[in-house]
C-alpha cells in the first residue's frame, strides 16, 4: 500500500488535493492506539475499475485534540468517523457519539491503550 | 411551510428484516429528511479478534459476523494474514474459495430477491424462491459439511477437499436452479406489481453513486462499474469468465435485474470451476505469526468488505478493521430516501438488502 504521513494542520487539505470522487473510492477510516496516549489515524482510498494498491493517509496525534473532518468533500466518511468517535473515544469535528453505544456512554472499547 | 410529521420505522417492524431504526421526517407522503440508528446488535467482534482470540481463530470469529456471508467475512480475514505470513495458496485452494463465495453470492441474491418479493405482496412467490434458495443452501452444506456457519476456510487454505461426487452435486442442483432463475427473470422484467411499478422509485443517480461512494449491486444498478472482483488480483476471475455487470436507472427495477444477472453469472462461474478445477493441495504449511499491516478487499454479496489487520509478531492481533458493505452504503440509502414517497420505504429498504448483523458487528 502507498502510505502518506499527514498532519493535523495539512490532513483535510491533503486528502482534498488528492481525492477525487470519479476515480477514488474512500474505502474507510481506520484508527489504532499509539504510544504516550495517541492515536493513529488512517484514510483508506482504493481506484474504480483497476487493480491497484491502497493508498493511505496517516495521521499521528494526541488523543485529545479535535480531529478535523473529511466530510465536507466526502460525505460517505461519515459513518467511519461516527464510529471511531465511539470505538476509540476520540473527537472528530461534527461527528457526535452514539452510532453503537449510547450517546452518553464513557465506555470507548477500543481506546484503551495496549501498546 | 408544510408541517412535518416524524414517522418511525424500526427498530421491530413487519417489513423489516433485521433491526434498524429510521426516523422519516415527513411532508404529507414525501420523506425529507431521515435520521438512521443502526447499533442495535453491536457485539463487540473488532475487540474480541484483538484481545481475547489468537489470530488462527479469529478466522471463525469473524465468520459469526454475518450468517449469509460467513464464507466472505472468514475469507477476506485469512487472506490478509495470510499476506502478512506471506503465504502463497495453490491454485486448487483459490478456485475451491472462489467457488463457496460465488454460491454465498447465489443464495444471498436469492433471500433479497425473495424478500423484494413479500415487499410487493407476492408471499407464495417469497416461499417460492426461498424454496429453490434450497439447492444452493443443499450444495454448500456438502461441500462445507455445515448449513449456515461453514468454517470452511482457514489459514494456509481449505477444510474439505471437492470430491467428485460433491462435484456432480453442485452441477446437478445448479442446472436444477438455473431454469427457475430464468423463470424469475421472466416474472421480475413483465410483471407491473412485483417490479415495473419500481421503475423510477428509489433511484440513485450515477453522480450520487459517486459521491456517497456507493458500493455492490446498488453501485452497478447505477451504471458505476465497481467490483472487486475486477480491482484486485487475488483471484483469478478472468479464468472463470467474471465479467462486471451494471444497469441504468439506479431504481428498485435496475437493482432486481443486477442481481438476477449477477445469479445466473455466478453459476455460470461455479461450472467453469467445477469442469476447471486444478490440481493441487488444499493446506499449505504455515508459520511464524503476523507482522505488519494488510489491507485485503473481497467483493461479498452486497459490495465491497474490507480487512484491516495489523499484528506485531504476537499470537494476538494488533487490530482487525472491519468495513462491511451495508456500513459504507447507509449515508446513500439515507440519500435515496430523501424525496421519495413514505409508502415505498419498505420497498426501497428490501432493495438495498441491508445487513445489520455486519453493520453493527
Amino acid at each position: 500500500m502507498n502510505k502518506i504521513t499527514v498532519n493535523l494542520e495539512n490532513v483535510v487539505e491533503t486528502i482534498k488535493a488528492f481525492y477525487n470522487p470519479a476515480a477514488h473510492h474512500f474505502l474507510t477510516l481506520n484508527a489504532l492506539n499509539a504510544p504516550d496516549d495517541s492515536i493513529e489515524l488512517e484514510w483508506i482510498f482504493t481506484r474504480y475499475g483497476v487493480i491497484d494498491e491502497p493508498t493511505v493517509f496517516t495521521l499521528t496525534c494526541k488523543r485529545d485534540v479535535l480531529i478535523p473532518s473529511v466530510t465536507s468533500f466526502i460525505p460517505s466518511a461519515i459513518m467511519s468517523e461516527r464510529e471511531t468517535v465511539d470505538m476509540f473515544g476520540v473527537s472528530i469535528e461534527g461527528a457526535k457519539r452514539g452510532l453503537y453505544l449510547d450517546e452518553d456512554s464513557r465506555e470507548m472499547p477500543l481506546g484503551r491503550c495496549r501498546v | 411551510m408544510k408541517k412535518t410529521v416524524e414517522i418511525p420505522l424500526g427498530s421491530q417492524h413487519i417489513s423489516l428484516l433485521e433491526p434498524i431504526r429510521f426516523r422519516f421526517h415527513c411532508e404529507n407522503e414525501v420523506i425529507r429528511d431521515v435520521d438512521a440508528d443502526v447499533g442495535f446488535v453491536h457485539r463487540g467482534v473488532e475487540e474480541a479478534c484483538a484481545s481475547r482470540f489468537e489470530f488462527k481463530q479469529v478466522g471463525y470469529v469473524v465468520a459469526r459476523v454475518c450468517g449469509l456471508c460467513a464464507i466472505t467475512h472468514s475469507l477476506g480475514y485469512t487472506l490478509a494474514v495470510e499476506k502478512l505470513l506471506h503465504v502463497e495458496t495453490s491454485m486448487r485452494i483459490k478456485y475451491l474459495r472462489m467457488l463457496m463465495v460465488e454460491l454465498d453470492r447465489i443464495h444471498s441474491h436469492m433471500l433479497c430477491l425473495a424478500h423484494t418479493a413479500e415487499n410487493a405482496g407476492f408471499e407464495a412467490l417469497f416461499m417460492q424462491i426461498m424454496n429453490e434458495r434450497e439447492l444452493v443452501m443443499d450444495v454448500q452444506e456438502a461441500l462445507s459439511g455445515n448449513r449456515v456457519q461453514f468454517d470452511y476456510i482457514s489459514i494456509g487454505g481449505v477444510n474439505r477437499d471437492l470430491s467428485a461426487q460433491a462435484g456432480a452435486l453442485v452441477l446437478r442442483n445448479l442446472s436444477l436452479l438455473e431454469p427457475k432463475i430464468d423463470e424469475l427473470f421472466e416474472r421480475f422484467t413483465s410483471n407491473w406489481s412485483l417490479s415495473l411499478k419500481y421503475r423510477g422509485i428509489g433511484a440513485l443517480s450515477l453522480t450520487q453513486a459517486y459521491m456517497y461512494n456507493t458500493l455492490g449491486p446498488l453501485a452497478r444498478a447505477a451504471g458505476l462499474e465497481t467490483d472487486v472482483r475486477l480491482e484486485t488480483n487475488d483471484f483469478p476471475y478472468a479464468q472463470i469468465g467474471f465479467e462486471i455487470i451494471t444497469e441504468q436507472g439506479g431504481d428498485i427495477y435496475a437493482r432486481n435485474l443486477v442481481r438476477l444477472r449477477e445469479i445466473k453469472q455466478s453459476i455460470k462461474m461455479v461450472r467453469h470451476i467445477i469442469e476447471g478445477l486444478p490440481e493441487g493441495a488444499i493446506q499449505e504449511k504455515t508459520k511464524g505469526k503476523p507482522e505488519g499491516e494488510a489491507i485485503v478487499r473481497i467483493e461479498a454479496p452486497r459490495g465491497e468488505l474490507m480487512y484491516l489487520v495489523r499484528g506485531n509478531k504476537s499470537s494476538i492481533l494488533e487490530r482487525v478493521r472491519i468495513k462491511t458493505p451495508t456500513f459504507s452504503g447507509i449515508p446513500a440509502m439515507i440519500e435515496i430516501f430523501k424525496g421519495s414517497n413514505f409508502a415505498d420505504a419498505p420497498a426501497i429498504l428490501a432493495s438495498f438488502d441491508p445487513c445489520m448483523s455486519c453493520t453493527a458487528k
